[in-house]
């Protein structure tokens, strides 16, 4: 069983139809988790934007202005912003970091980079994959029509 | 004797699937480990560029508590060491599966063979 990285090496015409049937699928297969993971960075670049965005509504003006501060989805107390120099950031895993509103711009920016990169990366070998997934199918089209070709020519 | 191989080979093909299932099994518990560890090396790494003064909280239940800095940068690296070791736990379970299930498979391969050859001779 030779699969990921030892595939390209192997010559493609020398493989049998079902193998190349079984290859297909299994690229098929990859591909389709690559879809998804592009989706969900996706969806995470823009959470990230959209919290950077609202950063930029953190200015000084805004300090003691009143506001509804959400207990649960539907329930609300009013309150006052008191803090307009500092936000508390979901790092990950649990953690929270204060950071003023410049570094948690910052934050969000270098999130949005990092995600960006990551979705290159993903739609690189994506083309790839998919270039490949490519020449299978051309390749199992051949071979049916190859060995319909050479039933035809035994049966007549 | 067919139907005596017809079902021992029913019960290397249960096998053989049972292990199919704990394959998968286990390569789904390591994809949440990779991720686990992914999350905490980006964790680890904004901790890092913290200043030395920041304030940092953990989420426990529905409250944030405030920690040592120098305490979650120590916790996080713990964490990633025995999500590693984990990882690595994983894996060698993968592959012992791995190896069985090819044994199994050659197992299934001998008795369909000589299913055949006595039906042939049948």
């Amino acid at each position: 069983m030779a699969s990921g990285s030892g595939t390209q090496q192997i010559d493609l015409n020398k493989l049998p139809l079902p193998q190349l049937a079984q290859l297909k699928q299994q690229l098929d297969q990859e591909l389709t988790v690559f879809h998804d993971s592009i989706q969900t960075l996706q969806m995470a670049k823009n959470k990230f934007g959209e919290s950077g965005d609202v950063l930029e509504k953190m200015t000084p003006d805004i300090k003691g202005k009143p506001m509804l501060v959400p207990l649960t989805s539907s329930m609300y107390v009013p309150g006052t912003i008191a803090d307009v120099e500092n936000v508390i950031i979901d790092i990950g895993t649990g953690y929270y970091a204060k950071k003023d509103i410049e570094s948690g711009k910052d934050y969000f920016k270098r999130r949005v980079e990092f995600v960006t990169e990551q979705m290159e990366k993903i739609s690189m070998l994506g083309a790839e994959k998919s270039k490949l997934r490519e020449a299978v199918n051309a390749l199992v089209e051949m071979k049916v029509q190859n060995e319909l070709q050479a039933k035809k020519a035994n049966s007549s | 004797m067919a139907e005596e191989i017809q079902k021992k080979f029913q019960k290397q093909l249960e096998l053989f699937q049972g292990v199919q299932k704990d394959i998968k099994k286990a390569v789904t518990q390591k994809q949440q480990l990779d991720s686990q560890l992914n999350e905490n090396k980006a964790v680890k790494e904004e901790l890092k560029l913290l200043r030395k003064d920041s304030e940092v909280y953990k989420l426990i239940g529905p409250v944030l508590v405030k920690q040592d800095l120098e305490e979650a940068r120590q916790n996080v690296s713990k964490r990633m060491e025995y999500i590693s070791k984990e990882i690595k736990r994983t894996d060698d379970h993968i592959c012992a599966l791995e190896n069985k299930q090819e044994a199994l498979q050659e197992n299934l391969n001998k008795l369909r063979n000589d299913l055949g050859k006595l039906k042939l001779k049948a």
